[in-house]
């Protein structure tokens, strides 16, 4: 039984870390008030990039930081479009998308199908690994994972709640008029953060193609850069509830294999549902929350909305 | 190459052909005026599936320097793919080929351009100019499964399979007859990813195999997953399309490997001489499918015992007789009698054993 808990989470940690830091990136450009539908083709851009990078140079973490610097600039493209040129989010988010499939597709042909000579090893953890089922979970596998469900998102939640200019982001979400008429620069806020969460969407691609697969072929995040902008709704556009989530979701598919190698007596297709039948779960978990009487988990109120100063 | 037409190494189903063959009524044409297309199921750099037929697409190029080739990646199921189709006759090719099942979205567009030659791979319909090809890979996993049932400790073997179709029954089901032919008491539990190609989750899968007591991997998807699972777990896996061995040399045992130059070549020459005929066509073992030569640390006893099987059924001999139990326990092929190409074609029960798979 011990067993088979560990190797559970083992695998819904690491499957579900592409999720969790790509799903955090999301919530802090949706948290200064813009949707970036473009994750899927960032998360794709970084992790051809990875393995370009880790095949040429032979150092995993100079590749890691090559993927987070390609999903920053393509976020930057991004914020060109939709901060300062002020074009519709949806439509620029969802261009980002089909290029970086596209252009990753391109660059990452002469390496597809490839192994990674040196992917992100396992590295153990002292002390901390003995912990029964966490341990070797969380801190056996590779080092990215620590930082991937607890210090970015520590980072992250600590400057979003905690600091002044958390302050001033999250009124740039709800009330960017009101956040200029402050002083706080709408524009350079937004655009920044819109470039964080794509850094953290390359680095999402690095982590797959680097530490899950490890390898680049054309079409393998399959969907999981989407997947991570739905969680930003089920975490109530906070950090840790991300990370959380991208775990949880790791979990759900983690059992549904299990489940089918170990021959439960559930049909395979109602077990190869469970992460669909998690995510309608995960949408409608924080309504029925709310009607409890706690507040919380709501959009940023200008979520979505280009800002213009000379309308406002 | 031009002895391999008529001489038996495509093996004609007559049995499955829903229309009488017709005559070759295609005119010959010129090598340099002639365009072949070819729609890939996937990107050909999977490093499985499509990359085989793509190397295939690459020999025929090399037989005919002055031919002209176009082909598209990534066909989807659905009406792109009549679109798709419909977009290569439009450019004036003279014959098509699809990489897999494209079902009415092809037909459709074959019966309405008669002067061209189309052929489907895992296809079901014959019609004047619309044949289909498939390689009968049930062969060399049989003999892969005699090698996974004398390699296995646990007695388990896993199998990342893909969807509950015919193909991957006939897969996984011939594995599994071939490792009980060694060793009796072995079992196979399969999993489903709901996807052809999708690495991470086959990771998962192979990796849920591997924690529920499974040492020996196969599977059908299009890529090398479960082969770094296997390496990384230090258990033994066999694969599907290609040579892979460079993903997990200490894991890897053979493969499913498929080689469609030939029998490309020798359709494509067929419809430039006037001779092509709309038929199905069977790839037989070591025409178009073998096993991979073994891995490593694949030991040299065992490697004899898999090949001696190997020999027989080049001498004719087809190991799928009965009796042949589904895994309820219930006798589906009675003793005495042998399942042949075509109904391993269209197999759809697990045998005993088998769990998984729908």
């Amino acid at each position: 039984m011990i067993g088979m808990l560990t190797a559970l989470l083992s695998t819904a940690v690491l499957s579900g870390g592409v999720l969790a830091l790509a799903s955090v990136g999301e919530v802090m450009a949706e948290r200064v008030g813009v949707t970036n539908l473009g994750v899927e083709g960032l998360v794709a851009l970084g992790a051809a990039t990875a393995v370009l990078v880790a095949i040429s140079t032979g150092n995993p973490w100079l590749a890691l930081l090559a993927a987070t610097a390609v999903g920053a600039l393509g976020g930057m493209v991004f914020a060109c479009a939709a901060v300062l040129v002020q074009a519709s989010q949806v439509l620029c988010g969802l261009s980002v998308t089909f290029l970086g499939i596209g252009l990753s597709a391109a660059i990452g042909h002469s390496v597809a199908g490839e192994p990674v000579p040196v992917g992100l090893a396992p590295v153990t953890v002292p002390v901390l690994s003995a912990i029964p089922i966490i341990g070797p979970a969380f801190f056996t596998q590779n080092l990215l994972i620590v930082p991937t469900y607890l210090l970015i998102p520590a980072a992250c939640h600590w400057l979003l709640f905690h600091t002044r200019h958390g302050l001033n982001m999250r009124a740039v979400g709800e009330n960017p008029a009101a956040a200029d008429a402050a002083g706080i620069p709408v524009r350079a806020i937004r655009f920044w953060y819109v470039t964080l969460g794509a850094a953290l969407a390359g680095a999402a691609g690095a982590y797959l193609s680097l530490a899950v697969i490890p390898s680049w072929s054309e079409g393998m995040v399959a969907g999981r850069g989407w997947i991570a902008v739905a969680l930003v709704i089920f975490a109530g556009f906070r950090p840790f509830n991300a990370a959380a989530g991208g775990l949880l979701f790791g979990l759900i598919s983690a059992i549904g294999f299990l489940g089918q190698a170990r021959g439960w007596p559930i049909a395979a297709p109602v077990l190869n549902m469970l992460p669909y039948i998690g995510t309608l779960a995960f949408i409608m978990f924080p309504v029925v929350f709310r009607r409890v009487g706690r507040r919380g988990g709501e959009a940023p109120a200008a979520l979505g909305e280009p800002y213009y100063r000379s309308v406002r | 190459m031009g002895a391999l037409a008529g001489s038996g190494l495509w093996r004609p189903v007559s049995a499955l052909a829903d229309a009488p063959t017709l005559a070759p009524h295609l005119p010959p044409l010129r090598e340099e005026d002639a365009l072949v297309a070819f729609g890939h199921t996937g990107p050909i750099t999977d490093g499985g599936w499509s990359t085989a037929h793509d190397k295939g697409v690459q020999a025929v190029r090399k037989a005919f320097p002055k031919l002209r080739t176009v082909y598209v990646e990534s066909v989807p199921y659905s009406a792109d793919a009549t679109r798709i189709f419909r977009q290569f006759v439009a450019e004036g090719a003279n014959m098509v080929f699809s990489t897999s099942n494209y079902g009415d979205f092809i037909k459709d567009v074959a019966d309405r351009a008669p002067e061209v030659a189309f052929l489907e791979c895992d296809g079901v319909t014959v019609t004047g100019n619309l044949g289909w090809y498939y390689v009968t890979h049930w062969y060399p996993s049989y003999i892969i499964g005699i090698a996974a049932g004398l390699m296995t400790r646990t007695n388990r073997l896993g199998y990342v399979g893909t969807f509950p179709i015919p193909s991957v029954y006939a897969s996984a089901n011939a594995t599994l007859l071939g490792a009980q032919s060694v060793n009796p008491g072995c079992t196979m539990h399969a999993v489903a990813t709901n996807s052809w190609f999708d690495p991470q989750a086959a990771t998962q899968a192979a990796t849920a195999l591997a924690d529920s007591g499974c040492d020996f991997l196969c599977g059908i998807t299009d890529e090398p997953a479960f082969l770094r699972v296997a390496e990384s777990r230090g258990l033994k896996a066999a694969m599907w399309n290609l040579d892979m061995r460079r993903f997990g040399p200490k894991a890897y045992v053979s493969a499913v490997v498929l080689d469609f130059a030939s029998f490309y070549i020798d359709q494509v020459r067929a419809r430039l001489n006037g001779t092509w005929q709309a038929a199905a066509n069977f790839l037989t073992l070591a025409h178009g499918v073998d096993r991979d030569a073994w891995g490593e640390t694949v030991p040299q006893a065992i490697r004899e015992q898999a090949d001696a099987m190997r020999d027989r059924i080049l001498g004719g001999y087809n190991p799928f007789r009965g009796p042949i139990r589904d895994n309820s326990g219930t006798v589906r092929i009675p003793a005495g009698t042998v399942m042949d190409d075509n109904a391993i074609y269209q197999w759809d029960w697990g045998v005993q054993g088998m769990t998984g798979l729908g």
